[in-house]
């Protein structure tokens, strides 16, 4: 079942007095339970793709659907909406708050989410279990190695039950045994949950692990079903 | 619910930068200290001039026939008071009365052999409770008593003022009931300092039977001052005294100008608790700013999770409140020791300054007083304007758009 739809995208950004279009003319579909990544050189467009299909962006031209639900012209506080329900997100660098435990920082989403306390605990502590630290609940950021932190915030990412999860580089910033080990959690937890996942990446690890590659160039589609065997992820 | 986690936040994110909350806080506790000693000697100097003109020269109450003006002066039957130590006694039977003193006032030049000054003359009963500062303000000399004749009492800037010392023989030309200029000389008995400049500087005090004899008023009053156990009882003893063919004039008609002045010199020193305030606002608002641009990165992952505008600025606004709170109850402490310690030992204002306000029994010493109302009106204040200035980095951080904040990584 087709979750995100996106038709003829189309995003410049301008600094100083350059543009830069960064997606042209990008038509992608995503289904229920994928597990894709998305690969291209520096400057390709996966980052903005990974933006505009979780909303933080809008597209300058061309439409995003979320289950056929057009979003391209919800405003900033319908977007936020959206992403708090429907969207989970992982970033380079982790991205939890750095004042709150690891309980607390997955714990925000449902709180946004206004649900109650009872089922907040039980998800919060099904999900930091599933990631391996149940142990370590009362812990900041500061008191986590990476790859712990990364694995926070995969929790994070999921405890909503989002539609679909979007990775930015999850695995940039970790060793190779840390990003395994991420790797395996979403890809269990992808299979267990069927929450889609899209990574946008470099790291041939993460790659491996795809059942689906889209391979981008300069801002559009090079091949939207590539194989893995033909991959290069060149800077 | 989500109020609490943004409490969590502000509060976490503000112990994490001590060395620049303890900062802030120290501003605001210092600003609320100073703008409440203010309050506190503003109050201070109006309860102690309100309390001494109502002490030494106006009463709680006083009553005049309904002709009498009080600017003319007028010695003549019909504007006077009949009988005034009969009314006065019948003032004192009443139980919330301390003291009823019969007053007759006139106009005098007083002469030497070099100077000359236009006077009033205060025609007292000397044993009457409502004079006792006159008595024990006496510097030099010696007191009145009823009887006393042909001997003044004098202020002692007036008697420097022209030269005069106790025992000197002076000249007064005064006015009578039929309008005639009478002189008569008297001799200066005792010299006084109530620390009432206007007072000690304008009067010359009498026994008032002697006044009468001077000014052919017969038994004759201009007014009888009243002074009550309590000074809420005034509204009460006027309704009581009220009747027709007499004024009551209460404490407050007597004291228009100092109270206007008061008024005056509040809504003044308002506008200096705000710029105080404003500076310690903007402090701290540039202290949030800087919060918040340290944490766009923060901004922009919380924006990704579905934190909406308002909910990042209501979080931003909270690290306000609780700086604010903080400091103001600090600030209150300090304020109200302050205070309160001040209220005891006394400030010390300097001759000159004393002297400056001419119209107030003021000492060189003044002593702030607490002023509850106030004090709360200042912390809410400050609470207000901090928070409302505040709404600027809190709008900041709402209006950062999440992928430009988490491209801050």
């Amino acid at each position: 079942m087709e979750i995100i739809r996106l038709e003829n995208v189309t995003k410049d950004y301008t600094i100083g007095e350059v543009t830069t279009r960064a997606l042209d003319d990008v038509s992608l579909q995503f289904a229920n339970g994928e597990f894709t990544t998305l690969v291209g050189p520096s400057g390709s467009g996966k980052t903005t793709l990974l933006q505009i299909m979780g909303c933080l962006d809008l597209p300058d031209k061309g439409k995003v659907f979320i289950e056929n639900r057009d979003v391209t012209g919800l405003k900033k506080n319908a977007r936020a909406d959206l992403r708090k329900s429907m969207i989970g997100f992982i970033f380079q660098f982790f991205a939890l708050v750095p004042v709150l435990s690891a309980y607390e920082n997955v714990e925000l989403p449902l709180i946004l989410n206004n649900v109650g306390e009872k089922e907040r605990k039980e998800r919060v502590m099904y999900l930091l279990d599933a990631v391996g630290l149940g142990h370590r609940v009362d812990h900041r950021p500061d008191q986590l190695s990476g790859g712990e932190q990364q694995r926070v915030a995969i929790a994070r990412a999921l405890v909503t039950d989002p539609l679909i999860v979007l990775a930015d580089e999850p695995t940039a910033n970790l060793d190779t045994e840390n990003g395994k080990q991420a790797m395996d959690i979403m890809l269990k937890l992808n299979e267990e949950t069927g929450t889609a996942f899209v990574f946008a990446t470099h790291d041939p690890r993460v790659v491996d692990y795809a059942r689906r590659v889209v391979q981008m160039h300069d801002g559009t589609i090079a091949n939207a079903n590539a194989a893995l065997d033909i991959l290069q992820t060149a800077d | 619910m989500a109020i609490k986690t943004f409490w969590t936040i502000g509060f976490r994110d503000l112990v994490r930068n001590r060395r620049r909350t303890i900062a802030t806080i120290v501003a605001v506790a210092l600003g609320l200290m100073v703008i409440m000693l203010m309050a506190g000697m503003l109050k201070g100097m109006v309860d102690s001039g309100l309390r001494d003109n109502i002490r030494i020269y106006t009463g709680h109450l006083q009553l005049r026939d309904e002709s009498y003006e009080v600017e003319k002066m007028s010695l003549l039957a019909r504007d006077l008071l009949e009988q005034p130590q009969a009314l006065a006694a019948q003032i004192e039977m009443l139980p919330e009365t301390k003291s009823a003193a019969p007053v007759l006032w006139a106009s005098t030049v007083l002469s030497t052999a070099r100077e000359s000054a236009g006077l009033q003359i205060w025609g007292i009963d000397p044993a009457s409770p409502f004079h006792e500062p006159l008595r024990l303000g006496l510097v030099e000399g010696s007191y009145l008593t009823a009887d006393s004749r042909g001997e003044i009492l004098l202020g002692k800037r007036l008697a420097d003022e022209i030269d005069i010392s106790v025992g000197q023989r002076v000249s007064l030309a005064t006015g009578d009931s039929n309008g005639a200029i009478g002189d008569a000389l008297f001799t200066v008995a005792g010299i006084f300092n109530t620390g009432f400049a206007s007072y000690d500087q304008s009067s010359v005090i009498m026994p008032i039977a002697q006044a009468q004899s001077l000014t052919r008023t017969g038994d004759r009053a201009s007014t009888i001052i009243v002074t009550l156990h309590d000074r809420d009882d005034t509204a009460a003893v006027a309704a009581q005294l009220a009747a027709p063919g007499y004024t009551i004039l209460t404490w407050e008609d007597l004291n228009q100008l100092l109270l206007t002045l008061m008024e005056t010199g509040g809504a003044f020193y308002y506008i200096i608790y705000i710029i105080v305030i404003l500076v310690v606002a903007v402090l701290i608002a540039n202290t949030l700013l800087m919060s918040v641009f340290e944490r766009t990165r923060e901004m922009g992952i919380l924006a990704s999770l579905g934190m909406k505008q308002r909910q990042i600025m209501l979080m931003v606004l909270l690290e306000a409140v609780i700086l604010s709170l903080i400091g103001i109850a600090i600030g209150l402490v300090l304020g109200l020791g302050s205070v309160a310690y001040l209220s005891s030992v006394g400030f010390n204002l300097g001759e000159d300054t004393a002297g400056l306000m001419e119209n107030m029994a003021m000492g060189s010493r003044l002593y702030p007083a607490m002023a509850p109302d106030q004090f709360l009106i200042l912390s809410l204040l400050m609470l207000a304007i901090v928070t409302l200035v505040s709404v600027y980095p809190a709008w900041v951080a709402a209006r950062m758009e999440p992928v430009e904040a988490l491209h801050a990584f």
